[in-house]
């Protein structure tokens, strides 16, 4: 068994790329099954290691099982009526993937070379004033560079809080007034039936408020109600 | 044209801090003297080779190259070592292999969208991208009026620059795909990998014999 050096292959289309190579197979008549194999041992080591890589491993892994199923069925035709090889697809784009990969290698060589020569201009101290010429007021700034920096700014811009002071008119009295009101009309009211109109915050505590105070007074009654979150006020005559 | 202007334009190409374009040496040297100074793009190739002759003659540490479309001072390649020493610029990271497979499809293929490239590269090109992009090699040239009309992606000036070449034109061309079956290029990459394996055996043996050597 040999071992593969994981940062070694760019892609998945360099992983088969490797094992027609190195089993010196001919890239036109590929052992679907075979490569499959392997292909499918590789990825299962990756997705131990590294989750994000294997994404795009594993879509290839379900391309040449796809590849495996249909080579076993029988070959569907084109129009000519010739058969149709259920590899031409990969056979095309590892080709196409193999000469990027050719020409990347050339690509290095002359990155080496020019990284040898210095070229005037590689100085930042001088200070330039721009002439008002458009082009070269947006010189070396690309659209990318202006949505970044407008991405940024919008990011940075910190949240002001802001707070408004609104007075509400309400006391304990009147609210005393009203539940007193609703208690003599009804009987007996549930606490959420109660504040159900109320939509401000500090309306619904002084109305709790007054509930306590009425209570205190026993001027109404609190009894549980069937619904565990609510309870009942209930009037009390003698009160 | 008079040999006078071989002085301005080597002053011209020496002042400049990037690549000067043929047209700005016509633009300076007729601003000046007048518009029917007759200089041509040739004149000034001219002019060029005949500065460059003079600095090989006189063994001079640098002399004119033609990159991006223009002309700038560079080094002689033999001092990079000293001139690295001192500056940072140049001891930069050199790119990766995901790196140069990507600017290779956009160069050639230019302009391209984002789903062309990972169909042929086979994986998500999203991070490389942002890296080229960051470093100016490529930028966003428009989009293509095809669903989503995606991002078009295509190198730049400072792509020339890095690579060292005058025009896009220049560069290599991939082989064509009939080409690469022709030749014994995958028979050579298999005895290339059997001769590293070898390799790596005889050194695993002269360590192991190293071993010995120091027990011994």
């Amino acid at each position: 068994m040999y071992k593969i050096r994981l940062d070694h292959f760019e892609g998945p289309l360099d992983l088969l790329l490797f094992f027609i190579r190195r089993d010196e197979l001919n890239i036109y008549d590929i052992p679907i099954s075979k490569i499959t194999k392997e292909f499918l041992d590789y990825v299962n080591l990756i997705r131990m290691m590294d989750l994000e890589i294997a994404g795009d491993f594993i879509l290839m892994a379900s391309t040449l099982m796809h590849i495996k199923v249909r080579m076993l069925l029988p070959r569907e035709v084109d129009e000519k009526g010739d058969e149709i090889d259920p590899r031409a697809d990969l056979i095309k784009a590892l080709l196409e993937y193999k000469r990027y990969k050719e020409v990347s290698e050339e690509f290095s060589f002359l990155e080496t070379n020019q990284r040898k020569v210095s070229n005037r201009g590689n100085y930042s101290g001088d200070i330039k004033e721009a002439p008002p010429e458009f082009d070269i007021l947006l010189k070396n700034v690309t659209v990318f560079d202006l949505a970044k920096a407008f991405k940024k700014a919008i990011e940075g811009i910190k949240k002001i809080p802001f707070h408004e002071i609104i007075k509400m008119p309400v006391s304990i009295d009147e609210q005393i007034d009203f539940i007193m009101e609703k208690v003599n009309e009804m009987n007996e009211v549930h606490f959420l039936t109660l504040v159900f109109d109320i939509r401000e915050k500090i309306r619904l505590v002084v109305t709790f408020i007054a509930v306590l105070e009425l209570t205190k007074m026993n001027k109404i009654g609190l009894r549980e109600s069937n619904n565990f979150n609510d309870f009942i006020l209930y009037r009390v005559d003698n009160g | 044209m008079d040999n006078i202007y071989t002085n301005i334009i080597e002053a011209l190409i020496f002042s400049s801090d990037e690549p000067l374009k043929h047209s700005e040496i016509v633009k300076a040297i007729k601003g000046i003297d007048g518009e029917d100074i007759s200089i041509t793009d040739s004149d000034i190739e001219e002019s060029v080779n005949r500065i460059n002759e003079k600095y090989s003659e006189n063994n001079n540490s640098f002399s004119i190259t033609r990159l991006a479309n223009g002309f700038t001072f560079g080094t002689r390649p033999e001092f990079a070592k000293y001139l690295g020493y001192l500056s940072s610029e140049k001891s930069k990271r050199r790119l990766s292999q995901a790196a140069l497979e990507t600017l290779a499809i956009i160069a050639y293929k230019q302009p391209v969208t984002k789903p062309e490239l990972e169909a042929i590269r086979g994986v998500n090109c999203d991070y490389i991208l942002n890296t080229l992009l960051e470093k100016r090699l490529i930028s966003i040239m428009g989009r293509a009026e095809t669903i989503g009309r995606p991002l078009l992606y295509g190198t730049t000036e400072e792509f020339l620059i890095y690579f060292g070449l005058n025009r896009i034109t220049d560069l290599p061309k991939p082989r064509e795909i009939e080409e690469i079956m022709q030749d014994e290029d995958f028979l050579e990459q298999k005895r290339k990998l059997m001769m590293s394996e070898i390799e790596s055996s005889i050194e695993a043996e002269t360590e192991e014999s190293d071993k010995n050597d120091s027990i011994e």
